[in-house]
């Protein structure tokens, strides 16, 4: 063999004993940390608890921030946008409206309700008051005809303004006592509504997003007592040679087990919770079942995604808490 | 082995030094025990020589390895050449004697098949066959600092440092330790041993260190203990 084959054959050989030994050191980090886990049951118990109730809160926040999202988003269908037509309109001119207004890109839907069918509605609210009724009978049918649009953005009028300027059929059959319920003295109604909901939204996102960090919080200062409590081993550690990672891989390994426990844990706690509590909101008229449905469709993903969250936290939070043990 | 060239350590500005322009020559194989009141700097110079601490000035040499150019990332490396023992056992608590012992040989990388034959070997040798899988706290306080001392020597180092090694042992114990320190420094083993056991010095016979207020005051070849 020649010189340099037989030195390219030793520095691969060296390479394959590099390799080894850094698949065996990770191969030992993951033993440690598994017996770390295992074998300190109280802080095991402890910080995976902990754990398990800051995800808990996470998987509350979300799901409460998807109630808060579907209880926006029914305020804001029920939001009245509405033009109004002479009562005398034509059923072609109706059509017209109607087909120009859904041809708007920020309109969602459009209903029109004739005179008879304002009516209609009202009597069959009134049902069981004798006197309403006897009084409707006889009154003159002074109700409107209207188009009730739902939009897309409640924010962006817009459209419906220049609609309601140019449009030559609505112009024509306007009911020239009303005004467009976004428009004029309603107007302000309505943005006040909008006001509110994209308060709540904000308020909403600024909650789910502190809690996150709070929660985070709480994890790292269990992580970080844990590993306080044993500074001493890892002085130990340090001291009879082991390098940084060495020391820091079973501790992560550790902290990745309380994730991946808690993970599943808060899982499950979180849907039996959803389900508990669902009775109770619908009752208070929100709307839940948006999301416990889709929670149950995708329950592996939630899953998967509080795993990895817990993993994260845990993974982020030993990784810190380690650093200041391990100057040299 | 070791080699101290006028080497001072201060804490703070103004602060003592805790050692003061020490001089010292340790030679392969020697016995060398160090003695001193507390505060006299002795555990100082224990941690200078595994690299804990730096000094504030001079010289320090171990193994050949000069710590003025010394990379943080060689420290490991270093320590792994240097056997350490101290007064409070410092066990892995949530291991077993065989995984004290063999967390040393981990650390370095070395193979399963290595360390299922070089760990029993050493327990053996600190004469702790048959307690290979007790934890710490299942030991007593002699048999916890065999342990540690097995785990110091398995990785055959040059230099053995033992800090008070009896310090927490009854007397009988402490014999144990000290004639098993004897015995590893006579399989080539160059021991530094600290001690406060007026006994002990006076009896081994050994080259005796007296340090006082951060300076060497008396360097014996056959020394004992000057009260």
């Amino acid at each position: 063999m020649s010189q340099a084959k037989k030195k390219m054959s030793a520095r691969s050989f060296a390479q394959q004993k590099r390799n080894k030994r850094r698949m065996l050191t990770s191969l030992r980090m993951v033993r440690y940390g598994v017996n770390n886990f295992s074998r300190n049951a109280w802080l095991t118990v402890a910080a995976t608890a902990v754990m398990t109730i800051t995800l808990l809160i996470v998987f509350t926040t979300f799901a409460a921030r998807g109630v808060l999202v579907d209880t926006v988003s029914d305020i804001s269908s029920r939001i009245d946008m509405s033009i109004y037509l002479k009562n005398d309109v034509r059923e072609d001119d109706v059509a017209t409206i109607t087909n120009d207004l859904e041809s708007l890109s920020n309109v969602q839907r459009v209903r029109y309700i004739s005179p008879e069918d304002a009516r209609r509605a009202q009597v069959d609210q009134q049902k069981g008051d004798q006197e309403t009724l006897q009084a409707l009978s006889e009154a003159t049918n002074r109700l409107p005809a209207t188009v009730r649009i739902s939009l897309h953005d409640i924010n962006d009028v817009s459209q419906l303004n220049s609609f309601v300027d140019s449009n030559q059929v609505y112009i024509d059959n306007r009911d020239t006592e009303r005004e467009p319920s976004f428009a004029g003295e309603r107007r302000q109604a309505i943005e006040n509504i909008t006001k509110w909901v994209s308060f709540a939204e904000r308020i909403g996102g600024i909650a789910t997003l502190v809690f996150i960090v709070i929660s985070a919080l709480i994890v790292f200062n269990t992580i970080r007592m844990a590993i306080f409590n044993r500074k001493e081993e890892i002085a130990m550690m340090k001291l009879i040679g082991a390098d940084r990672n060495f020391i820091r891989g079973p501790f992560i390994v550790e902290a990745s087990m309380y994730g991946f426990v808690a993970g599943v844990v808060a899982t499950i706690l979180g849907v039996v919770l959803l389900y508990a509590v669902r009775e109770p909101l619908v009752e208070y008229g929100l709307p839940v079942a948006t999301t416990i449905n889709d929670t149950v469709a995708l329950i592996g993903l939630v899953l998967l995604g509080m795993i990895i969250l817990g993993i994260l936290i845990g993974v982020i939070s030993s990784y810190f808490a380690t650093r200041k043990y391990l100057k040299i | 082995m070791i080699l101290l060239d006028r080497v001072t350590k201060t804490y703070g500005k103004d602060m003592k030094p805790a050692l003061n322009r020490i001089s010292l020559h340790v030679e392969p194989k020697e016995f060398v025990i160090l003695v001193g009141t507390s505060g006299a700097g002795k555990s100082t110079l224990l941690k200078l020589l595994t690299r804990e601490e730096k000094p504030s000035s001079g010289k320090i040499v171990v193994g050949g390895i000069d710590y003025d150019t010394l990379k943080d990332k060689h420290i490991p490396l270093l320590r792994r050449k240097i056997g350490v023992v101290f007064q409070d056992f410092k066990l892995l608590p949530q291991r077993t004697v065989f995984e004290n012992v063999a967390f040393a040989l981990e650390i370095a990388g070395m193979t399963n098949r290595e360390i299922k034959n070089t760990v029993p070997k050493v327990i053996e040798l600190v004469g702790l066959k048959g307690k290979e899988k007790n934890f710490p706290h299942q030991l007593s306080g002699g048999e916890r600092q065999r342990v540690a001392i097995a785990r110091a020597i398995v990785r055959q180092p040059k230099i053995l440092v033992a800090d008070e090694p009896t310090g927490n042992l009854d007397p009988k114990h402490s014999w144990d330790i000290v004639r098993l320190l004897e015995k590893i420094n006579k399989y080539g083993t160059t021991v530094l041993l600290t001690t406060h056991n007026v006994e002990i010095v006076n009896k081994l016979k050994r080259r005796v260190i007296t340090l006082e207020h951060g300076k060497i005051t008396s360097d014996q070849a056959q020394g004992s203990y000057r009260q």
